[in-house]
């Protein structure tokens, strides 16, 4: 009856698409900016689609401990994200939250088998040893972890305070390890590497984290009543309750000295205050967390340090001094100059000191240490001085994030493995190439505008009763909405045919982000770094010569109307109507969910990414293939695209030409649209379900009449 | 370029009755533009041939498709040998000439024009052709400013305007300027205002023939009594 596609397309044709099937994507800023080098638009259009299990596949891809990232990370990939030339970047962070949590993370089991005799020892169980262990494992080596602690997670247990990292989701994952087979030796302090080779380790990784608080070095520092920003979030994370004044001080602008703070509050301290040598705009802390402080009520006094101490304990008077910013320093921040005379005296309970921290070596590991006490190592091999013993983490870099340390942890464990197998390291994976450049002018006039919308979080009132999580979970539309607003850099078009192209520049006139152009020599030019992927100069295309980067999203269409035709066969009913679906949105996941694959007799949902990337030959085939009708179900003015609904009618147009010459009636392709019609659309599809039937009923008739 | 579209249906279904496998052939370069017979048209046709097929049966046929470069250069045509072996006829796409051009590659072969060639011209805006030039053999675009008024003066007089002409549009047709008023403003634009005193007389067409053939090289095969 009919031809399944590839049957009569040329010979050279399908060669050439052959050879054009390597993927020609360019990786996004927010990949590139992710130590792990998540494939964050990989998951956030997923997401988009509603298919959580499939992202929640894509984060564990490249991420060991996703939950935990959904909670802890500092985003970076936000920071990079191109949106933000927009409007506001996509909060990716939330949307992994989404897909871990309602993806089921926690019920993924991780398996692992031993291949490998080779034992490896890992000092420390902080994200870089837990992620070293994951990664070994999956190699398949022994592993063991030794944790000093009582509790195995390191600065994840006794650093983050449990308001930011519930410590189930951390227990989940390190349950999770052991059911890998790793073994985690808790309270066992490691002083001496010669030990655990004679134990008969032949590979140490040393992840002993940064917990030594650094001192202020000013005046009365031993105060009982000062208190170390470490030891302090040490002994509230292990369930000790350290003794706490009402008026609390914490002096530093990190990440650690607005946990202090934030404990403090939860501790019960009347007045929690944070001192400052810089302004805000200096201040390394997360400046999420900064705000959440400072609505929680935290003060945070600027441009202050601490010069003296004095008085006991539970009554100090801290001498503060004002401080001006002067010329740069090395860090590339203004330097905090005091100024004469602007001495002031603050009346305190407790002051907790944050400053900073640096990692703790035993001289026995005898491994070479360098500025800061940091472990050194070779960067691309991750060696010590020491045969077989790797380090890496805060021990190596000093505090850094979790995200990074678990990238170390993911290199180290592959190093490793180097090392064992004797395998020269590789020091540079072929990896594709990568997107740059800022968005132009007139691409940002025409993106839409979308607000980003933030996941709900706990009304500061609330929060600062207890450690409950702050920050709560998006629910299913939002978290839908919200990853469409992903631009998805790099996944664009390109012209793949130079010798088809006819330079006829329909692509310059059918873009509606005026991204072709013309460049000196006559030549139409589809830059990568403006392109939004929208997909209608391929369908516009006069010549073909025009394909988006993603070989999936090449095939995409045919391939589903394809599985449309297979099923369709297995089913034995010949499908009635055909229907195009944006697989975006609310049609993809909400309103005519319940069409999926032929749950409704006689009709058939492909799935598209946009239905601007349905061509009239796709509409064409459909009918080919038996159809009685066809629509097309977008989402109208809720696209994030632009024209979309413009060139979907032409289409439309054109094939319902088409179909009164050979004698169908045009009212056999509709369109629905989300926000053009006040009608359900699944009532509006009812009808036109109901119109069609009838008008296959009178063909029917007719053609027997003709008999 | 040349602008063309495609034929109705009914018409390309009637051409092919007689012909079970038909090759439908595009053209990469005029036709493409033109959105007449460029690959992508040609495997709407296929699909649109197929479906009338279904619908309402007029005999068998199976389809391929193919698109050349340019069918009006033999050279391209030769990549059609091993297409048209097992094949009772070629649907062309391609413009008049392509079709002539493919018939005269394969004398054995019957070749059916599957768009209608209609003029030459420009593009306006996407979707949208406009006729610009007649291809007289006479151009006298230096006189009238660079606009034709063998295009585009419904009535192709070369002493306009007529007195069809209300507030600068066409008696024939409301919407359409009229060419002479486009000449004169132009030419008053240009300061040449005087060519619209000349009388230009009627175009000879027993004097001025076709030319049927153009050459661009030299003519080097000029016999024995040359140098």
């Amino acid at each position: 009856m009919y031809l399944p596609v590839s049957d009569n397309i040329q010979n050279n044709q399908v060669n050439r698409m052959k050879e054009s099937s390597p993927d020609h994507s360019l990786m996004p800023p927010c990949q590139v900016a992710c130590p792990l080098h998540m494939d964050i638009r990989e998951y956030v259009d997923l997401v988009a689609q509603g298919k959580i299990m499939e992202a929640l596949q894509v984060i564990r891809n490249d991420n060991p401990f996703p939950s935990i990232c959904a909670y802890v990370c500092n985003q970076p990939c936000e920071e990079a994200c191109r949106r933000r030339q927009v409007d506001k970047p996509v909060a990716i962070r939330a949307l992994k939250r989404f897909a871990v949590e309602f993806g089921g993370d926690r019920m993924i089991q991780a398996k692992a088998k031993t291949t490998h005799s080779e034992r490896v020892a890992i000092v420390g169980s902080g994200p870089a040893g837990l992620a070293a262990a994951y990664y070994l494992r999956k190699l398949g080596y022994p592993a063991t972890i030794f944790e000093a602690d009582s509790e195995p997670g390191g600065m994840l247990r006794v650093g983050i305070p449990e308001y930011r990292l519930p410590r189930e989701v951390l227990d989940t994952e390190v349950q999770r390890l052991i059911q890998m087979g790793v073994e985690i030796r808790i309270n066992t302090r490691v002083v001496s590497l010669d030990l655990l080779f004679d134990m008969g380790y032949q590979a140490i990784f040393v992840a002993i984290g940064a917990h030594q608080s650094l001192r202020m070095g000013i005046e009365g520092e031993d105060n009982s009543g000062v208190i170390d920003g470490a030891t302090f979030l040490r002994e509230v994370n292990l369930g000790l309750k350290p003794s706490l004044g009402k008026r609390v001080a914490v002096v530093g602008g990190g990440n650690v000295a607005i946990d202090a703070a934030r404990t403090a509050l939860r501790l019960r301290a009347r007045k929690v205050s944070i001192l400052y040598r810089r302004s805000q705009a200096e201040m390394p802390a997360d400046h999420v967390e900064v705000e959440q402080a400072l609505e929680e009520g935290v003060k945070i006094q600027f441009q202050v340090a601490p010069i003296r101490i004095k008085g006991g304990s539970k009554q100090l008077s801290v001498t503060c001094v004002r401080m001006e910013l002067g010329e740069p320093d090395a860090s590339g921040r203004s330097r905090p100059v005091p100024i004469k005379g602007s001495e002031f005296n603050e009346e305190l309970d407790t002051l907790i000191s944050a400053i900073g921290q640096a990692p703790q070596t035993p001289g026995d590991f005898h491994v070479r240490v360098g500025k800061d006490s940091t472990i050194q190592v070779d960067p691309v091999t991750l060696t010590t001085n020491r045969l077989g013993v790797f380090a890496g983490g805060d021990a190596v870099t000093g505090p850094a994030t979790v995200v990074e340390t678990l990238a170390t942890g993911r290199l180290a464990a592959s190093r490793i493995d180097d090392y064992l197998q004797h395998r020269y390291p590789v020091t540079s994976k072929e990896e594709r190439e990568t997107l740059t450049g800022d968005l132009l002018p007139e691409t940002i006039e025409m993106i839409r505008k979308t607000e980003r919308l933030e996941p709900p979080i706990l009304p500061p009132e609330a929060r600062a009763k207890g450690f409950e999580p702050v920050e709560l979970v998006y629910d299913w539309e939002s978290a839908i909405n919200e990853a469409r607003r992903c631009l998805r850099c790099g996944m664009g078009a390109e012209i793949l045919f130079q010798d088809k192209c006819a330079t006829c520049l329909t692509c310059l006139r059918v873009c509606p982000y005026h991204v072709p152009y013309l460049d000196d020599s006559g030549t139409i030019q589809i830059p990568a770094e403006q392109c939004q992927a929208c997909g209608i100069c391929v369908a516009e295309c006069p010549a073909k010569a025009i394909v988006l980067r993603n070989p999936y999203d090449r095939r995409h269409i045919t391939e589903e109307l394809d599985y449309v035709v297979k099923s369709a066969a297995q089913s034995k009913s010949k499908p009635l109507i055909i229907g195009f679906c944006c697989q975006y949105g609310l049609f993809g996941t909400g309103t005519l969910a319940g069409l999926w694959r032929g749950a409704k007799t006689g009709i058939w949902i492909v799935p598209v990414l946009c239905v601007a990337k349905v061509e009239a030959e796709h509409i064409l085939r459909a009918y080919e293939m038996g159809a009685e009708g066809v629509f097309i179900a977008g989402c109208g003015e809720q696209c994030t695209r632009e024209n979309t609904a413009f060139w979907i009618r032409q289409r439309v147009e054109k094939v319902r030409r088409t179909l009164s010459q050979i004698g169908l009636e045009p009212e056999r392709l509709e369109t629905f649209n989300l926000a053009a019609t006040d009608e359900d659309p699944v009532k509006a599809l009812d009808k036109f379900t109901e119109k069609i039937g009838g008008l296959h009923l009178i063909s029917v008739i007719m053609q027997e009449v003709k008999k | 370029m040349i602008v063309a579209e495609q034929k109705p249906l009914e018409e390309v279904r009637r051409m092919i009755a007689p012909y079970q496998r038909v090759l439908i052939l595009g053209c990469g370069t005029c036709m493409t533009v033109c959105n007449a017979g460029g690959e992508r048209e040609v495997s709407f046709l296929h699909s649109a041939l197929k479906v009338a097929q279904l619908k309402s049966p007029n005999g068998t046929h199976t389809f391929s498709e193919y698109t050349v470069k340019r069918q009006c250069d033999p050279e391209f045509l030769e990549l059609l040998v091993d297409k048209v072996a097992d094949i009772d006829a070629v649907l062309s796409l391609g413009c008049g000439i392509g079709v002539q051009a493919v018939a005269e590659r394969f004398p054995d072969m019957p070749v059916l024009p599957g768009v209608n060639t209609s003029f030459l011209g420009m593009t306006s805006e996407w979707g949208v052709w406009d006729e610009r030039c007649a291809a007289c053999g006479d151009c006298r675009l230096d006189d009238t400013g660079g606009i034709c008024p063998i295009t585009r003066c419904t009535k192709g007089i070369l002493n306009g305007p007529c007195a069809g002409s209300k507030n600068g549009k066409c008696e024939a047709n409301k919407d359409m300027d009229c060419a002479w008023i486009l000449i004169y403003k132009r030419l008053e634009r240009l300061g040449q205002l005087e060519k619209m005193r000349r009388y230009y007389p009627p175009r000879n067409f027993r004097t001025i023939p076709r030319p049927k053939r153009l050459m661009s090289k030299a003519n080097t095969d000029l016999g024995e009594n040359d140098g």
